[in-house]
């Protein structure tokens, strides 16, 4: 499978984020989609087809030829159901949201920095009206 | 008595229902994420890593009644997220109400005294209120500090206005046994229904994943926490499940006990693994491979005991067999019997 790394983020999280999957058969697109599967960020499926969508990938269903997935468009609100047969590659290219923030590193840090986060982060949520 | 005879009766119905109809496999309480968005980012929260536009996404109230229907669960938790960030949530509450379904509301209670006038008190309705210690261990939990003291001001509120409200408390490998129970006397002394407990889960996508308990240490933790009970305290759950805690009764998981649905739609197979979605509660139930989740079934579930899984074997245990009924019974009656 043809997996270039776009960036050198990957080695320190063991995240994906950044990759880039060219299967080259049934089983590399399956495990590619597996990832993405699991994977808490936006990705970029491309299709056969030329078209490609920048998403959520939410579920799977692995069922030979019935194989397919499902995604939510970052600019829809409606899922797309996309057939295993129509994809022609996948790029982790969202920011993986299930990193960078350990615990370990949220107590490294110094207490201003704490508070400063703290702050950050309620100051966002009052922007959206939800604090 | 933490749980109200009305509510201890809707269930006992339910379950002998099903049991007279043969049913093995049923839904006890329906787990409801109209949303993943939430207004703090705790260590040990696995469910709100998501990209901003999946944050953004809303369950219908409608969609949120269908699916309550669907599963047919006199039971219904909604966590999330933080539901009361959900401007719809006080009609969805409604709905459920009308349903006669008994509903937690599971909130860090940042929103709540604010919005305490959306929502009339009912005996349907529990403020399930998000509680991991006393002021120092919560702040610390949920990495914003001045939450408790905001969660113990709304607490107070709601019951002067005549809510329920109940306290749910996730616990990891760092609690302090005397500081636990001390976090009780000051619930109790709040005068909250009941407690809720439970050891945390090691969601894979959590930010802090050092403290999460293992199952002997989880059994030994608990003793030290419950085994001498105060007379005033309450517990809103199974005295069967704080059994099973404390390492004196055995369960296997029961996956299906506590289904879950969110906007990517029925969640297989609980809570907290996340193996794919279906589009209806039927084909969660029909199509899932139950059997490969569990107690030395799965390397996933090593380490579980959480209540979303075992405490549906702590009502069964209940309901079907003799020595379940009685202690049941005994614990309920006597919880200093422990």
């Amino acid at each position: 499978m043809t997996d270039t790394k776009n960036h050198s983020g990957e080695h320190a999280t063991g995240s994906p984020e950044g990759r880039f999957f060219q299967p080259a058969s049934l089983a590399e697109l399956a495990e590619a989609i597996e990832l993405a599967f699991d994977y808490r960020g936006d990705v970029t499926v491309s299709l056969k087809s030329g078209e490609s969508i920048f998403g959520y990938l939410f579920n799977r269903q692995v069922s030979g030829s019935d194989s397919y997935l499902e995604m939510f468009p970052s600019d829809s609100s409606e899922a797309r159901h996309i057939r295993y047969d129509q994809v022609a590659a996948i790029a982790f290219t969202g920011k993986d949201t299930a990193t960078g923030k350990s615990w370990e590193a949220w107590i490294a840090k110094k207490g201003p920095e704490r508070r400063a986060e703290v702050e950050r982060v309620a100051a966002e949520a009052k922007t959206r009206g939800i604090l | 008595m933490a749980v109200p005879l009305s509510q201890m009766a809707t269930v006992s119905k339910y379950v002998l229902s099903q049991k007279l109809k043969g049913v093995k496999r049923y839904p006890l309480v329906l787990m409801l994420e109209p949303l993943f968005r939430c207004n703090l980012a705790c260590a040990g929260c696995g469910k709100i890593q998501y990209p901003d536009h999946v944050l953004d996404k809303r369950l219908t109230p409608e969609q949120c009644w269908a699916a309550a229907e669907e599963c047919g669960a006199p039971i219904v938790s909604i966590p999330g997220g933080e539901p009361m960030i959900h401007p719809e949530m006080p009609k969805i509450v409604r709905g459920l109400v009308e349903q006669e379904r008994y509903i937690y509301l599971c909130t860090n209670a940042i929103l709540m005294e604010r919005k305490l006038d959306e929502y009339q008190p009912s005996k349907f309705l529990t403020f399930s209120v998000h509680m991991d210690g006393l002021r120092d261990e919560h702040d610390l939990a949920v990495c914003r500090d001045g939450v408790y003291d905001v969660a113990v001001k709304a607490i107070k509120a709601a019951l002067k206005r005549g809510h329920r409200v109940t306290t749910n408390t996730t616990l990891f490998d760092d609690a302090n046994p005397e500081r636990v129970r001390k976090f009780f006397d000051a619930m109790m002394e709040l005068g909250v229904e009941g407690m809720m407990i439970s050891p945390g889960y090691s969601y894979q996508k959590a930010p802090d994943q050092q403290h999460f308990l293992k199952r002997e240490r989880t059994r030994e933790l608990f003793s030290r926490i419950l085994g001498n009970p105060k007379k005033g305290w309450r517990f809103n759950q199974s005295p069967l499940f704080l059994d099973f805690l404390m390492g004196r009764r055995e369960y296997q998981c029961t996956p299906w006990g506590n289904p879950t649905y969110n906007v990517f739609g029925w969640q297989k197979p609980c809570y907290l693994l996340q193996e794919g979605y279906a589009k209806t509660f039927r084909e969660l139930m029909d199509n899932t491979e139950w059997d490969r989740y569990g107690t030395g079934r799965n390397e996933k579930c090593a380490d579980c005991m959480v209540h979303c899984g075992y405490e549906p074997s702590a009502v069964e245990d209940t309901f079907g067999t003799v020595s379940g009924f009685g202690r049941t019974v005994k614990l309920t009656m006597l919880p200093t019997s422990r």
